[in-house]
């Protein structure tokens, strides 16, 4: 009998764990921690963020669904590793404090034989002076109570705008290295849309700011893609969006302070800016959440699990840009020190950016950090289930699923506007996520034929389709598992 | 604003019909690339 515990339920935690209880007798134990008592469908938060829906649309509780299903969870946060056990407890644990009900505050060691990792990022807003939804006129969309405070907000200058007023709105990312592009894209499409379908869009002025170099980098070093039977770089898809909608954009911005309707950045020339608005959303940089590790005797073993995120088998060896390739990227998400801990998803370390690193004249670091949301998520939470499945049928530690992110393939489908006659989505894949600049040199790292681009109505029906289909599976209703991640 | 996307352009992308056999494509598309699998880089 094994006992895997998994800590977190987003889209890699909740994955992971359904797989895990789906392929596994009921003999061993499945464990979720988590401190967050509902399941999010988090791409949708967009529209919850203009109002096309509710915050119940996009959740569901965990305790009902992980009790029908066998799953054991504890509403609880983790606070430190001790993959070694300790002086009294000989198996490894994660001591997690609970958060609601009676035993709030209460601490226990949940020993496990098998760890994931799947707590995501800290949303770091901290690390952008000013920066906190809600406050100082900025809002977020990323968790649906955010999203729901930014309709709030919205909602009340769309009523203001139809009584004449102007405003200024400014959309993108609130930290020299956010990552997440792809959620601010969409946002800002979204509300340019619904301004639209108000009749209010000439009262106000739209803005993108963004650290991206380009337009359309997505943190992603930009694309080359299909586009109908053209081939077209992606900050010209962008651009061309941008412009058709009216939306300006200001590029390579490192936002460092916020104060009550302003935005302070740098620019990567070293020159300090600032823009005023009336409505930001902006997102906040991702970081790890701190967490402390401890080896048998209590010592401090921290850097053996983490580097802000968790090491995985990445190589971390630094090099300059032009010496990365595919292979510095993880193939199983596990830990070098502990073969038993595995982090997929945003939890685990990325060895470097993907997009080319950038520094201002000052000396600030302006890039994007890498995207692992979604799809990436969803993909590595399963392999390093299959995996886990395999130690345990198997009793061996050989890890035959493999899924670096240089081999790997993305769907973003980005909403630009809700609507069953009037919506529009922006359909892009790419092949592979992590540009493969030896095995795709004309193509800028990536295969032609799987990385794409489509703009139209379908788009915004495939992002419902998709919605729907998730949350189906997610709540591991008859064949969800046939729903590919 | 400046229009960068033909009328044209804009009937086709926003038509129902035309974009329901969009939708078909897409999908099949999107599947290809995600469930078309996945794999290690290292002994590639």
């Amino acid at each position: 009998m094994a006992k895997i515990v998994v800590l977190g339920a987003g889209i890699a935690g909740h994955v992971a764990a359904s797989h895990l209880r789906r392929k596994l007798s009921k003999k061993h134990d499945v464990v979720v921690v988590s401190p967050n008592g509902n399941y999010q469908w988090i791409p949708s938060n967009i529209w919850v963020g203009i109002g096309r829906m509710k915050p119940k649309d996009i959740l569901f509780p965990l305790a009902p669904l992980y009790a029908k299903k066998h799953i054991d969870y504890k509403q609880a946060k983790a606070v430190s590793f001790h993959p070694e056990g300790d002086q009294e407890e000989a198996k490894p644990y994660v001591l997690s404090e609970y958060v609601v009900g009676d035993d709030k505050g209460k601490r226990e060691k949940v020993t496990y034989d098998y760890l994931i990792n799947a707590t995501g990022p800290k949303l770091n807003f901290e690390a952008t002076e000013g920066l906190s939804p809600g406050k100082n006129k900025t809002h977020s969309v990323c968790t649906y109570t955010h999203a729901q405070e930014a309709w709030i907000e919205l909602e009340g200058l769309i009523k203001e705008m139809k009584q004449g007023k102007k405003i200024k709105i400014l959309i993108g990312t609130g930290h020299a290295k956010s990552t997440c592009q792809g959620a601010a894209f969409e946002y800002i499409l979204n509300v340019e849309q619904e301004l639209r379908r108000h009749k209010v869009r000439d009262m106000a002025e739209i803005t993108w700011i963004s650290n991206e170099y380009n337009l359309g980098d997505f943190g992603m070093d930009g694309m080359l893609m299909s586009y109908g039977s053209n081939i077209m770089k992606s900050n010209e898809m962008v651009e061309m969006i941008f412009e058709d909608r009216g939306i300006s954009w200001i590029l390579g911005a490192g936002v460092n302070k916020v104060e009550d309707g302003v935005a302070y950045y740098e620019t990567l020339d070293g020159d300090h800016k600032e823009e005023s608005y009336d409505f930001a959303m902006l997102i906040p940089s991702f970081s790890g959440h701190g967490f402390k590790a401890y080896g048998k005797a209590g010592e401090d073993i921290t850097d053996k699990l983490f580097r802000g995120f968790m090491i995985v088998d990445a190589d971390y060896t630094p090099k300059p840009y032009e010496e990365w390739s595919v292979q510095d990227w993880p193939e199983t998400y596990q830990n070098p020190s502990y073969s038993n801990i595995f982090a997929p998803g945003i939890a685990f370390a990325p060895p470097h950016s993907i997009s080319k690193p950038r520094k201002s004249k000052n000396g600030t670091d302006i890039t994007p950090a890498p995207p692992r949301t979604g799809m990436p998520s969803g993909i590595t939470a399963k392999l390093v289930a299959d995996n886990i499945i395999e130690m345990i049928k198997h009793s061996n530690n050989e890890l035959h699923h493999k899924g670096s992110m240089g081999n790997m393939g993305a769907a973003c489908i980005a909403s630009a506007g809700f609507g069953m006659t009037k919506g529009s989505g922006i359909s892009i894949t790419t092949y592979p996520i992590v540009p493969d600049y030896k095995k795709y040199p004309d193509t800028h790292g990536r295969k032609l034929g799987k990385t794409f681009g489509s703009i139209g109505l379908a788009g915004h029906w495939l992002k419902l389709a998709l919605h729907y289909a998730f949350i189906y599976k997610a709540k591991m209703k008859p064949f969800w598992w046939l729903i590919p991640e | 604003m400046t229009r960068r996307i033909s009328k044209y352009k804009r009937f086709m992308m926003m038509n129902p019909i035309v974009q329901f056999f969009k939708f078909i494509y897409l999908s099949i598309k999107v599947l290809i690339v995600v469930a078309g699998g996945h794999g290690g880089t290292r002994n590639a």
